[in-house]
């Protein structure tokens, strides 16, 4: 992009992957990436170590286009989900606007479920946010590997009041990336318009 | 809580625009950025003979992730911030100053240009674009109409499907 017309007011959300380490945030934005028609989204950014592990943060911008005369972006971010990387995490949560919490299936990965939720509700207040007033969708993914938890067992230990709206997702074939997408889009911009 | 960010836009967009051109000029510098702390570009310049510059999006992504891991840093060392960041290559340079707690100037140059001059002129727009911001904070909050999020909607299904 070489020139940006800023004679067109714009509106610029920020929505983060969260979730606990392999958990498939990255592979999100790597499917959106891959899908979406290149003149609708910028390029992807991922700070990496050399194993492909999420080091600070993976990044897209997306374009939704010009809704009464306001040009409309998402950026997209990953957080890195290994628990040593907590500063890191907090840092990409600033001016977020929504969240899609990435949840692992394995039965291995339940408890490193429930620690990264509360890790989110702890970073959050330390932004002063309290996690209510955050639009958040819960993305269960990985749901085609073997021996899968069910999915309820899963949000009773990251959403046991049911308040989130859920999505089954296998992310690296594409299944069920940009229904949570949309979903959390839906929320930022319901928020928008109601002016909150 | 919800941190859409708006551009500048009309009177304060254009002000803002005068002085990115000014300094611009008055330091030859190739691409002149001023990013908000989200990250997102809130206007930008760059000189007639200077080549295509890099996707601004991650520019400004990167430049607002670097200063926040800086300010990071500076908090765990008992500073309240460190308000400059200078990157310096072999054929290039970075510089970043911070505008306030609300945005960062970003500038990017070839060797030749020197970088005290670069810096003289910085601090001169920062004291320039910081007052236009400041008057920002006391404009009234942009309203939407149930319609944009309808509009919106239409737009996502589009998208996404």
């Amino acid at each position: 992009m070489s020139t940006i017309n800023f004679a067109a007011r714009e509106i610029n959300c920020k929505i983060v992957y969260y979730g606990p380490g392999m958990s498939g945030k990255t592979t999100n934005l790597k499917h959106v990436f891959s899908k979406v028609p290149g003149h609708l989204r910028g390029e992807m950014v991922s700070l990496a170590t050399e194993d492909e592990r999420t080091l600070f943060f993976d990044f897209l911008p997306l374009d939704l286009g010009t809704v009464q005369g306001f040009k409309t972006r998402f950026h997209l971010y990953t957080v890195p989900g290994q628990v040593f990387y907590n500063a890191s995490r907090k840092l990409i949560l600033r001016g977020v606007d929504g969240i899609v919490f990435v949840a692992d299936s394995a039965p291995n990965r339940l408890r490193a479920n429930a620690e990264s939720m509360r890790n989110l509700r702890e970073n959050l207040a330390e932004h002063g946010i309290d996690v209510r007033d955050v639009p958040i969708v819960l993305q269960v993914n990985k749901r085609d590997i073997e021996g899968a938890l069910p999915t309820e067992m899963i949000r009773a230990v990251i959403d046991p009041k049911k308040e989130l709206t859920l999505f089954e997702a296998t992310a690296h074939t594409g299944g069920g990336v940009f229904e949570t997408l949309k979903s959390v889009s839906r929320l930022v911009l319901d928020r928008l318009s109601q002016n909150k | 809580m919800i941190e859409p960010s708006l551009a500048l836009y009309g009177d304060a967009f254009e002000r803002v625009d005068r002085h990115l051109e000014e300094l611009l000029g008055a330091t030859g510098v190739r691409y002149c950025l001023l990013v908000d702390r989200k990250g997102f570009v809130l206007s930008h310049k760059e000189a007639l003979w200077a080549p295509r510059p890099p996707a601004l999006d991650s520019v400004a992504t990167l430049v607002a992730s670097n200063a926040a891991a800086t300010a990071a840093l500076a908090n765990m060392l008992g500073e309240r911030t460190f308000s400059e960041q200078i990157h310096q290559g072999e054929q290039g340079t970075l510089y970043v100053e911070s505008v306030g707690d609300q945005a960062l100037l970003t500038l990017i140059f070839d060797v030749s240009v020197p970088l005290g001059r670069v810096k003289v002129h910085t601090k001169k727009t920062i004291t320039q674009v910081a007052a236009i911001l400041a008057e920002l904070q006391d404009a009234p909050p942009v309203q939407f109409s149930e319609d944009f999020s309808k509009g919106a909607s239409a737009l996502l299904d589009d998208l996404l499907g």
